[in-house]
């Protein structure tokens, strides 16, 4: 692969919508500057997307997610000048506004609030200055849109929902996160789908296994799905744990995917 | 029936391959051998594609058996290697007899062992990959009188008169001190640490036992994050050394999870990834300031010499007639 435009080594290097980054010697980062959040995200899903179709030389890795795209690569078989430029070169391409490839789709998600199942849905009541249930009322009245899936295992991390103010993360991680936990932090909100240790506060838990290790990828849902939230009773949990969340696509929300596109362009 | 090595100790040993490529996107980690090089070396010894699956042992003994004629690889932290009693070399390929035990114990001074042997073994794999995954459950550590089902049997080689080495190879070893140096660039968020950024440099930090293939917590006089605000979660790279609450610096290893919430103040180098690898909780380690340009260079002097050793197994093995196994 040839140096697209032979860009400066120094960093930050800025290229239209996004600046790059060394992030040691196997790694850059691209961050999305000066556009909105909606526009961010999509510009570096669809930066990832190209990367990928460009089958880079030594190419390893990338972990687009808000704003932010990590791209990990083999340094003896390709070098930082190269990937860089290759950046440059698609960023330039895509512009400020590339298009959405897949059309999103809907899952609602059963939870249920508070006690053993989210432990800290007091405190975070008590931190945004509400009730417990307005915090639930909240978490489970809009769609989410899937950003990423992140750590741990794929966990789908969505938008925050419309709290009043950011959630602090726990002064102390727990070392056991339950799996399905149902957590939020920042702007920020997660299901945990496999037992592992976390900060983030829980208020709640699904029933639903999140992942299949038997399909190829291990999960239903990709950046840009919505999650909806639905209450539901300690008494209904054995009613969905049976359930994977690839059984709860809702296919009203298929039929409405044309205006999901319109509400985030 | 197939041929088999069957685990007799089995002590915390794995099988363990160089990781799961491609699949950070969607949430998982690379994971697979925490040291690397000595990994690449084992397979390389054995003529295998560097990729093949092998075992890591990891701290405590560990012996098996073959079922039938194999030729096998020991690599990564010194120990004490025996077939039948008869002490074998590291770092060399090393013919096994059908029925003959191999012994691996006393690791010292590092803390994992890889065990590679010729066509290697089948081995389950998840998204292309055999290495294991904690957090999914995936791989889960061997136990005694678990059966390995090998790929190849290799014909006999010891000479029959003679126990000295058949092979002189010269494998490149790294060094295994008591106190480690560990090589780091900056990191993309090192502005967000001040002047506190430079403590990474000014003393040792002390490795503890919460310390694994997915981190090493490290305590020492760590630096403090000097700016203020919520950092929306990103991906971090293997090697991402963070400062989360508490007076501990984390040191991201192969197992992390691809995305957090922290700065990253400095990323550990490829060649410094496989060395963490090996030190164990207790031991210290040194910081040492790389230019991106240092780092590569030195990632590439490491893998141009496992390429140097390639090519000489093969022509020990024509010599021999040892026919190179196919694939991964």
């Amino acid at each position: 692969m040839s140096h697209v435009n032979g860009l400066p080594k120094k960093s930050p290097d800025m290229n239209g919508n996004v600046t790059i980054t060394d992030c040691g010697d196997s790694a850059l980062v691209a961050k999305a500057v000066g556009l909105d959040a909606e526009a961010a995200w999509r510009l570096v899903h669809a930066l990832a997307d190209a990367l990928d179709a460009v089958r880079l030389t030594g190419g390893h890795d990338v972990v687009p997610t808000y704003d932010a795209l990590l791209v990990e690569f083999d340094c003896t078989s390709t070098d930082h000048a190269t990937v860089r430029s290759v950046l440059a070169h698609e960023a330039a391409r895509l512009g400020p506004h590339p298009e959405p490839i897949t059309p999103p789709r809907h899952f609602v998600v059963p939870v249920v609030y508070g006690g053993e199942y989210g432990p800290d849905l007091p405190e975070v009541a008590a931190q945004l200055g509400l009730s417990e249930g307005e915090v639930v009322e909240l978490h489970s009245g809009s769609d989410l849109t899937v950003r990423c899936l992140g750590a741990p295992a794929g966990a789908p991390m969505t938008d925050g929902p419309p709290f009043p103010k950011p959630v602090p993360r726990l002064a102390s991680p727990r070392t056991r996160v339950d799996p399905g936990s149902v957590a939020a932090a920042g702007r920020q909100a997660v299901i945990c789908p496999m037992p592992s240790p976390g900060g983030w506060p829980l208020l709640g838990r699904t029933p639903v296994r999140i992942l299949d290790l038997h399909s190829d990828p291990i999960t239903a849902y990709q950046p840009g799905d919505t999650f909806r939230f639905r209450p539901i009773t300690p008494q209904q949990w054995d009613e969905y744990a049976d359930l994977s969340l690839a059984d709860l696509v809702d296919s009203a929300g298929l039929a409405n995917s044309a205006d999901l596109v319109d509400h985030h362009g | 029936m197939a041929d088999t090595l069957t685990i007799r100790t089995a002590g915390i040993v794995t099988v363990q391959d160089l990781g799961r490529v491609g699949r950070s996107r969607y949430g998982l980690p690379a994971n697979g051998a925490a040291d690397q090089h000595s990994a690449r070396v084992a397979n390389v010894l054995c003529g295998n594609d560097e990729r093949a699956p092998l075992l890591e042992i990891t701290a405590l003994d560990f012996a098996c058996v073959p079922s039938s004629d194999i030729l096998i690889a020991v690599t990564g932290a010194p120990a004490d290697v025996t077939v039948e009693g008869g002490v074998r070399p590291q770092w060399e390929p090393v013919p096994v007899r059908a029925g003959e035990t191999v012994k691996v114990s006393g690791i010292r001074q590092g803390l994992r062992v890889y065990l590679a042997v010729l066509g290697s073994f089948e081995a389950d794999r998840l998204q292309g990959s055999c290495a294991p995954d904690t957090i999914l459950g995936f791989g889960p550590a061997l136990s005694t009188g678990d059966e390995l089902v090998l790929r190849t049997a290799c014909p006999p080689l010891d000479h029959p008169f003679s126990r000295i080495p058949l092979f002189r190879l010269k494998a490149p070893v790294p060094p295994f001190p008591t106190s480690w140096t560990i090589d780091v660039t900056d990191g993309p968020d090192r502005a967000e640490f001040g002047d506190t950024g430079r403590r990474l440099f000014d003393a040792p930090f002390t490795v503890t036992p919460r310390s694994n293939h997915i981190g090493l917590r490290l305590q020492g006089e760590v630096p403090r994050r000097v700016t203020k605000g919520e950092v929306l979660s990103r991906g971090v790279p293997i090697g991402a050394v963070e400062v989360p609450a508490g007076d501990e610096l984390l040191v991201l290893h192969r197992g992390r999870g691809v995305t957090a919430g922290y700065p990253v103040l400095a990323v550990v180098t490829a060649t410094g990834l496989s060395a963490l690898g090996q030190v164990r909780p207790g031991q210290t380690i040194s910081f040492r300031h790389r230019t991106l340009d240092q780092a590569v260079a030195a990632h590439r002097a490491q893998r141009n010499a496992i390429d140097a050793l390639r090519s000489r197994v093969r022509t020990a093995f024509d010599a021999l007639r040892i026919r190179a196994p196919a694939g991964t």
